[in-house]
């Protein structure tokens, strides 16, 4: 899996698979929470904005974790697609940071009154948004691409900090954004028809960061190895 | 060590331009925001820390440009002694360059801000704890961009250096309300000694970056 053309020649079958099943189940999981489900009883219909806000943040969040172990596999161990991963997720992680901003916006205008708090939440997750453009930042400026993912790696080991603190901010500070429904120990505070739809759209979401995720790597190798033989063939077929 | 501090000295430059830079960011916000005292009073903490930050994170950025060109960073690796502890003697006696003068300019700038006069021996506690803490951060951001724009290695930074940020205003907030400061002192001082050791070793590791 480590040799670009063999990755390359996988990720091509991989990539229907991931496709057709991230719609599918991206689909369902929203068809049955936004169509389905009960209303709240204090919201309202307004809640169901919760089947793309709370994903998007696990997604927002999980990718910079996913990041932060490929780069310390790049810096361990130098293997370059861990440093090519960085780099095909990065855009994706802060595209979905950007997402659980606009829907929490969204969501807290009819809900809180307001459309931003600089509460503990809030704020770390525009931190976590600004590590993000900090990192696709760096790497655009450092033309060798080597370089670039050795120092986007260590950018993404540093900023990882910031995840725990995301996660708790709910419990350690007094936050208007509600405390996490999902937890380890204790049943959900949802009700199972407001709550499975939300697992499904989760799966879903991983499933569409794994699509777009292969389409940026293979066009990231695609572009690394253009002096290569086998990119010179695939392009060639495919012309 | 010594030469760092000899060549210092000799050029004025390095240590006044921080200060200057600090003092500007100060005026700006009166400038800015008018010159009413209750305002300016309950804004202080956050305005000097706001200057601070920015002041001792530009102080840094040519920490090792100069070495870079001339080939001393070289010798930084080539040494005997491990390379993390160069670094941290270099951002060290940088600090002690830059960082201290700026404590001295932040009791002007208590003055000029209305800050009550007992919290100033917290502000100094903790613009002690805070600025050494930024020059380590604006080492790594500077090791990372080295010989690139500056404003970059800022954006890489900043973000970081919010829960120093954070900590610094609280320690002189709970001073004006004579609360106790010391819990938040505590929690810089830790965040300095996870900090140091970690960040020098990644900025070794930056540093190392711009010579394969």
């Amino acid at each position: 899996m480590g040799s670009p053309p063999l990755f390359y020649r996988w990720s091509s079958k991989a990539l229907v698979w991931l496709g057709v099943s991230s719609i599918i189940i991206l689909s369902l999981g929203l068809f049955m929470g936004i169509g389905l489900s009960p209303a709240d009883y204090k919201q309202g219909d307004v809640y169901r904005i919760i089947y793309i806000h709370v994903p998007s943040a696990i997604m927002g969040e999980s990718i910079f974790i996913f990041m932060a172990l490929c780069g310390f596999i790049n810096i361990i161990w130098r293997a370059k697609i861990s440093g090519m991963l960085i780099k095909a997720a990065a855009p994706i992680g802060m595209s979905f940071v950007l997402l659980v901003l606009t829907t929490g916006s969204i969501w807290g205008k009819p809900t809180w009154g307001t459309w931003w708090v600089w509460d503990a939440r809030l704020t770390s997750t525009l931190i976590l948004f600004f590590i993000y453009a900090a990192l696709i930042g760096l790497h655009s400026t450092i033309e060798d691409k080597i370089k670039a993912d050795r120092a986007v790696s260590i950018l993404a080991i540093v900023g990882v900090a910031i995840i725990p603190v995301i996660k708790k901010s709910v419990d350690w500070w007094q936050t208007l954004h509600q405390p996490s429904t999902f937890k380890l120990t204790s049943a959900p505070s949802m009700s199972p028809e407001m709550y499975q739809p939300l697992l499904i759209c989760v799966i879903g979401f991983y499933l569409v960061f794994a699509f777009i995720l292969t389409l940026n790597l293979r066009n990231e190798i695609l572009e690394r190895e253009s002096s290569k033989k086998w990119v010179k063939e695939v392009i060639g077929n495919q012309s | 060590m010594k030469r760092d501090l000899l060549i210092a000295f000799r050029r004025s430059a390095t240590y006044i331009t921080p200060l200057i830079f600090f003092l500007i960011v100060i005026t700006f916000f009166p400038l800015a925001l008018g010159p009413e005292q209750k305002l300016l009073s309950s804004l202080a903490p956050g305005i000097i820390w706001i200057a601070a930050l920015l002041a001792s994170l530009l102080a840094v950025e040519t920490i090792f440009n100069e070495d870079f060109r001339d080939g001393t960073l070289d010798s930084f690796f080539i040494s005997l002694e491990p390379t993390f502890i160069l670094v941290f003697v270099k951002v060290f006696i940088h600090w002690l360059i830059t960082g201290l003068p700026l404590l001295l300019a932040s009791c002007v700038a208590a003055l000029v801000l209305y800050l009550p006069f007992d919290s100033v021996s917290a502000m100094i506690l903790s613009l002690i704890l805070g600025t050494f803490f930024m020059s380590l951060l604006g080492a790594l951001g500077a090791a990372l961009s080295l010989g690139k724009s500056a404003i970059l290695s800022a954006v890489i930074v900043l973000p970081f250096s919010i829960p120093t940020l954070l900590m610094g205003t609280s320690v002189i907030a709970s001073a004006i309300n004579n609360q106790d400061y010391t819990g938040f002192l505590m929690i810089m001082g830790g965040m300095l000694a996870i900090g140091i050791p970690a960040i020098c070793l990644l900025t070794v590791e930056a540093l190392l970056l711009s010579y394969d």
